[in-house]
């Protein structure tokens, strides 16, 4: 369960992000310039729908604070650092040291922790 | 960052022999160095962002690309499918050539967007078309993009 629910949350990460992208008038200008159409850019709001009720209601609650705080909820784990606040995740870390998908907070920071790759 | 830095014999395919915008865009993803976790989310990412307005520029050209936090820097694969795909392609003829366009939706070099206006205006070179369909190699394809952008 807490493996889908780590990639449900990444994808909704990426999801907000394009929607921030497309919503922004200049972004979309630039790529209608380089032939690209967004005709349907209404659509991405089903998409995020979708995603956020396949969430646990706690998970997705946490999620919400924490985009309160943060531009962006998920940060990386690179070399055993939170690459949201920089600051070392535990040595016990499922994350790190079994390549797992398990929802993980940063001790520091707060954010949910993924791996990419 | 020219193109030519971002293409390799690995990340590009000559002679793609599927059928389907869904099958093109597996076999792009394939041709990146991913877990198959990552290959999963970016196939969902990139139908997602195909849904909002096909990313067929016409004229046989392609460029699927999103961001997603499934990579951890810009990655780049180019395939020719001799025959051609439908891809919903805004001037509704089959695709021939395919830019796959990927990158962190945070990176600090930032090259997404000047990269893939590179490849847009790389797939509007005069006789483009015909150079790529004549190609025999990945070095023709390598020396292409040379010439193109010098």
């Amino acid at each position: 369960m807490q493996e889908s629910q780590l990639r449900l949350l990444m994808f909704l990460q990426d999801l907000l992000s394009l929607k921030k992208e497309i919503q922004d008038f200049q972004v979309v200008e630039k790529y209608e310039e380089m032939g690209f159409a967004f005709d349907r850019k209404e659509i991405i709001e089903d998409s995020i729908k979708e995603v956020t009720e396949k969430l646990d209601k706690e998970l997705y609650k946490r999620f919400l604070q924490l985009s309160q705080k943060y531009d962006r909820p998920l940060a990386p784990v690179k070399n055993g650092v939170c690459y949201g606040c920089f600051v070392s995740t535990p040595k016990g870390s499922k994350l790190v040291t079994q390549y797992k998908d398990v929802i993980e907070f940063c001790n520091h920071c707060g954010r949910i922790l993924y791996r990419a790759g | 960052m020219e193109l030519k830095e971002l293409f390799s014999e690995s990340n590009i395919e000559l002679n793609l022999d599927v059928d389907g915008k869904d099958e093109i865009l597996l076999a792009l993803i394939n041709l990146l160095k991913l877990g198959d976790k990552a290959k999963e989310m970016l196939f969902k990412m990139l139908k997602k962002r195909e849904n909002l307005g096909s990313t067929g520029i016409g004229k046989g050209f392609a460029i699927p690309h999103c961001r997603s936090l499934v990579v951890d820097k810009l990655n780049v694969a180019f395939a020719r499918h001799p025959n051609g795909v439908d891809f919903n392609s805004i001037d509704g003829k089959p695709a021939h050539f395919f830019f796959l366009i990927v990158a962190p939706p945070v990176e600090i070099s930032n090259f997404y967007l000047p990269v893939l206006g590179k490849v847009a205006q790389f797939c509007k070179t005069p006789e483009i078309v015909s150079k790529l369909v004549s190609l025999k190699t990945v070095d023709d394809f390598l020396e292409l993009l040379d010439k193109a952008s010098a």
